[in-house]
């Protein structure tokens, strides 16, 4: 029983400063020399890679990018290490507490955010003056963070969200797969029919907003210089009594309350909802899990602004290779390397050269194929929706405030109010 | 020990028919709350990939029964080694726990000593101080140790339960103490009294510590997962969490993954339960 | 008890106070220091006085947290020192298949959290088994929200800490029913009395101890529960988290990069202070009974 919750948890920390472990003044490296070591240094010995759940699926893919990387730099050494999925926060925290990252990181720009404050990691840009010209601007982007100077990560593959509708659900309750809701407004009045047409037994909507849906509404999310968040505005309580609204109709399940991320997901795949957003791969993972249900899915484009998310190869200031991390950054990320990561999975390539790669752009008629076209289609105009600065416990508490306000226990300006105040107090430690 | 079986401790009269038809009703009430959800899980690992898994009409029995998801599962983790990394760390700690609880407990519950009350007191007060706050603070330890990234650096904290400690304390505190006094009339010194008169007694504790430990070491995950580097290094648990890729999951899999993970613990405690609670029972002072 | 040299008792003890004192005291100090400062995961930590204990004061999440605990105790407390004490009971007499159903009725307690949370998940879910079986025998109309309402999520996760609690202590029972002697019973049953009364006057008496340690370790970790509700709520604590506990508090506080330490240091200290109640009791009737 003791054990137990340490198990599940993500972890607490005490703080690495007070034991002394790595982050004195000894380790903060001047950034410039290191640069300039990455720059002009040959590029040979130990260089150790880090990413994040790429095995067992990726395992020959990754490999290959290695052994790519040792032909042509012959004299170097790669040490690999995959991360699992469940922890890798904490496991980051503590090799980044212990002073031990690895010399390239896989680091999502939320993890690179509080790293680079903690000025932990090099400036990408002074090493490889180039890497604007080479990367897409939605991929630098995301390593640029307001108030930091410099770009702290190569951006590696993204992806984004797309419509997924379960064509059987919406046939059998008087709904036309070909007339899709574009708009929220459009979604709640099929939901209603759904609703009346099934007897409260599936449901169309599938999740209760988020940031994503208050951006969408035109909400600024946050201040432009990144210090309060700003989203407790007259606009966004609308949207939330809308949602409350219909939640109170029966339009949603009571799941949503407390769903995640991932939890309108759990639904569709369940055949409760019709409705999911999830990313570009979607029906590929579905067809192991549902293989009824995967061939009866339509994609359609996100509805407003897609959300872009990023992942990118960061290194650390402590390496003691800097020629070679840099170098195995840019091997890793450079745009041949992507494109055939891209062409295993339905994520894509933050390469610029990649763009116009006929394999994205046309489908192969199936609708894992025309989800992937979409995916890539809308890449044009995604944007990082959620600040980088909204950490767990924010995200946490914006949930349940938004839950709160949706279960018509409190008004949408109370929660919305109360949401901005405690993440404030928050983002101000 | 013939006699043992005469004396059924806390027995009661010898019970009619109807009596033991109850008991066993009651049984098996309880026993399908207790272990109905686990067949759940247990068949959805044995459904081949064309079942459908998510139905409003759940059914149990697997129509398409395959065992592959097994082997799936071996094929794309080391099973076997994680599974042998998870058994050495839980016997580090189940020989730490052994040991050091049965020594600490013996002394807190028999010896008199300066100190005795505040020692107690404090491993008391450790029950309460989520190990959520305190885990970096032990990994910088461990770490300091020269430990980190090895199978003995995931043990040690473990190694030694304080609830073990007040555990064995209370069982020793249950003998007798005019056993104790008959053996120090005879001259016995503290280690003779421990070694022929505490521990004989408190037998059944000390099965009940080894279980625990067992299964706190073998369930564990974030612990490890922060002291380990080495994916060669992996406990059970840590390695499963492979199946939980970014890219899909397979309910299946992480169904017969799960199963991976919780059998081997049902098959060592269905082994190891005829000591266990024949060592509980024997918790009973002879004569 | 006698012993010849003053050091016996420190040398049995010495492995477990270096422990007590490595693996549980030193992190505790640090907890201490650290509830004064406004300490991050990566460095941070100057001195901010008693800031973090003001905020405790005006955390309308901690009084919903303590509520729930309160409750929480006051239903796990009877609850589970009684239900596996007549488990243990049930269990005892080796009549056939009991090892199988001694066996059985402790999975739960060798179950790792994912397992028990995949499962529960699925069997309070509103489309899951229970709510089925209540619709199915008319007892409901609609889905009863287990997972969703603040008070229905409480009594959920008591639920499923009775579960996976109930095992556990029978075990510990079972060990202390073995040490009543059996003489006992055996006059008491010369004496005509009935099973009753045999169950009152000698086995109660004879398991007060262990009865003693076990609603003391009940009351400790209703006051710390955590994995029942986080698992129940997707981590979320239900609507506007007012299901979270004081150890889901100091989870939310203290995760991830930018964790605040400090006031989870702060919350973990005040946390113990209210746990010391149960101890101190448990300590006071201890050396009463001796």
């Amino acid at each position: 029983m003791r054990r137990i919750w340490a198990a599940l948890t993500t972890t607490a920390v005490t703080a690495a400063a007070l034991t002394g472990c790595g982050l004195g003044s000894g380790d903060s490296k001047n950034g410039d020399s290191v640069a300039s070591a990455a720059a002009t240094g040959e590029v040979k010995g130990k260089v150790s890679l880090q990413t994040w759940a790429l095995k067992p699926k990726f395992t020959d893919y990754v490999q290959g990018v290695i052994d790519g990387f040792k032909k042509k730099y012959p004299g170097v050494e790669v040490e690999w290490l995959d991360q699992p999925g469940e922890g890798y926060s904490n496991k980051v925290l503590s090799q980044a507490a212990a002073g031990s990252l690895p010399d390239v990181v896989n680091l999502p720009p939320d993890f690179a955010l509080p790293l680079a404050k903690k000025d932990l990691l090099l400036d990408v840009a002074k090493a490889d003056p180039k890497l604007a010209d080479e990367y897409v601007a939605g991929g630098v982007d995301a390593y640029r963070f307001a108030g930091q100077d410099g770009t702290y990560g190569y951006p590696w593959y993204l992806n984004t969200d797309v419509n997924y509708w379960s064509s059987e659900l919406l046939g059998t309750n008087g709904l036309d797969p070909k007339k899709l809701p574009t708009t929220l407004d459009e979604l709640i009045a099929q939901a209603r029919v759904m609703k009346e047409k099934s007897g409260g037994r599936t449901y169309l909507m599938s999740r209760k907003p988020g940031i994503g849906d208050l951006y969408n509404a035109g909400v600024k999310i946050m201040a432009d210089d990144g210090k309060s968040f700003t989203f407790n505005t007259p606009e966004a309580a609308a949207l939330l009594d809308k949602y409350r609204d219909a939640f109170k109709e029966g339009l949603l399940p009571n799941d949503v309350l407390t769903n995640t991320y991932a939890g309108n997901t759990k639904l569709f795949n369940s055949g409760t909802a019709a409705w999911t957003t999830a990313g570009a791969n979607y029906i590929t993972a579905l067809a192991t899990d549902n293989p009824t249900l995967a061939p009866k899915v339509v994609p359609s484009p996100a509805m407003n602004t897609p959300p872009l998310y990023v992942q990118g190869l960061s290194i650390p200031k402590s390496t003691k290779n800097p020629a070679a991390a840099v170098a195995l950054a840019r091997w890793v990320t450079d745009a041949e390397n992507q494109a055939s990561l891209a062409h295993l999975t339905s994520v894509f390539p933050s390469t610029k050269a990649s763009a116009n790669d006929p394999f994205f752009s046309r489908s192969d008629g199936t609708n894992a194929g025309d989800a992937k076209v979409i995916a890539f289609t809308s890449l044009a105009k995604a944007k990082i929706i959620q600040p980088v600065q909204i950490d767990d416990a924010m995200s946490t508490v914006i949930n349940q405030q938004i839950a709160l306000a949706i279960s018509g226990d409190a008004t949408s300006k109370q929660a919305l109010d109360s949401a901005v105040e405690q993440c404030n107090k928050l983002l101000k430690g | 020990m013939t006699s043992r079986r005469s004396r059924r401790p806390g027995g009661f009269n010898t019970p009619s028919p109807a009596q033991t038809a109850a008991r066993y009703l009651l049984l098996l009430v309880v026993l399908l709350l207790v272990i109905g959800p686990f067949l759940w899980q247990l068949s959805t690992s044995l459904k081949g990939p064309t079942e459908d898994i998510y139905t409003r009409t759940p059914s149990f029995l697997p129509e398409d029964l395959t065992f592959s998801n097994y082997a799936k599962v071996a094929d794309t983790i080391p099973v076997w080694t994680y599974a042998l990394n998870s058994l050495i760390v839980a016997a580090i700690c189940i020989a730490g726990n052994v040991i050091g609880c049965t020594l600490a407990g013996y002394a807190l519950a028999r010896l008199r000593f300066r100190g005795a009350r505040l020692v107690f007191g404090l491993f008391l007060a450790t029950l309460v101080l989520p190990g959520e706050v305190t885990i970096v603070s032990q990994y910088v330890l461990v770490r300091s140790l020269g430990l980190a990234d090895t199978l003995a650096g995931v043990a040690l904290p473990g190694a030694l339960a304080m609830l073990n400690v007040l555990l064995m304390r209370t069982a020793f505190a249950a003998v007798p103490v005019e056993l104790d006094q008959a053996a120090l009339v005879d001259g016995a010194n503290v280690w003779q009294r421990l070694w022929h008169v505490g521990l004989p007694n408190v037998r059944g504790m000390l099965s009940v510590i080894v279980i625990f430990t067992f299964i706190g070491a073998w369930d564990d995950f974030l612990w490890p997962l922060i002291v380990l580097n080495d994916p060669q290094k992996y406990t059970l648990t840590v390695g499963l969490q492979y199946l939980n890729g970014t890219f899909s999951a397979n309910p299946r899999l992480i169904a017969a993954g799960t199963m991976i993970a919780f059998l081997p613990i049902v098959v060592v405690f269905a082994v190891c339960q005829r000591f266990f609670f024949k060592g509980v029972e024997e918790g009973a002072v002879k004569g | 008890m006698t012993h010849r040299r003053w050091f016996t008792p420190w040398l049995l003890a010495g492995p477990a106070i270096i422990w007590l004192a490595v693996f549980n005291l030193w992190p505790a100090v640090n907890t201490v220091i650290l509830s004064f400062t406004n300490a991050k995961p990566l460095g941070g930590g100057q001195f901010t006085g008693l800031e973090n204990y003001g905020r405790i004061l005006d955390d309308a999440q901690l009084a919903d947290a303590l509520l729930n605990s309160i409750v929480f105790m006051l239903v796990c407390l009877p609850l589970l020192t009684v239900l596996p004490l007549l488990l243990a009971l049930l269990v005892q007499r080796k009549i056939p298949g009991i090892t199988f159903f001694r066996t059985a009725f402790y999975t739960p307690v060798i179950a790792s959290a994912v397992v028990v949370a995949l499962i529960w998940g699925w069997v309070l879910d509103d489309r899951g088994l229970v709510n089925g079986l209540l619709q199915q025998s008319g007892l409901a109309d609609s889905p009863v929200s287990f997972l969703t309402d603040r008070w229905l999520l409480l009594f959920s996760a008591i639920a499923l800490t009775a579960w996976k609690g109930l095992g556990y202590y029978m075990v510990i029972y079972l060990s202390a029913l073995a040490n009543v002697p059996g003489e006992l019973h055996e006059a008491a049953a010369v004496d005509g009395a009935s099973p009753f009364r045999r169950f009152w006057h000698v086995t109660l008496p004879g398991v007060r101890p262990t009865m003693m340690l076990i609603s003391v370790l009940i009351s400790v970790n209703a006051l710390r529960v955590f994995s029942e509700l986080y698992v129940l709520s997707n981590g979320q604590g239900g609507p506007g988290g007012r299901d979270m506990s004081v150890v889901m508090l100091i989870q939310m506080y203290s995760r991830g990069f930018t964790g605040h330490l400090g006031y989870a240091s702060a919350l973990s200290l005040m946390l113990f202070v209210i746990t010391l109640g149960p101890m101190l009791l448990l300590m006071r009737l201890n050396r009463k009974a001796a």
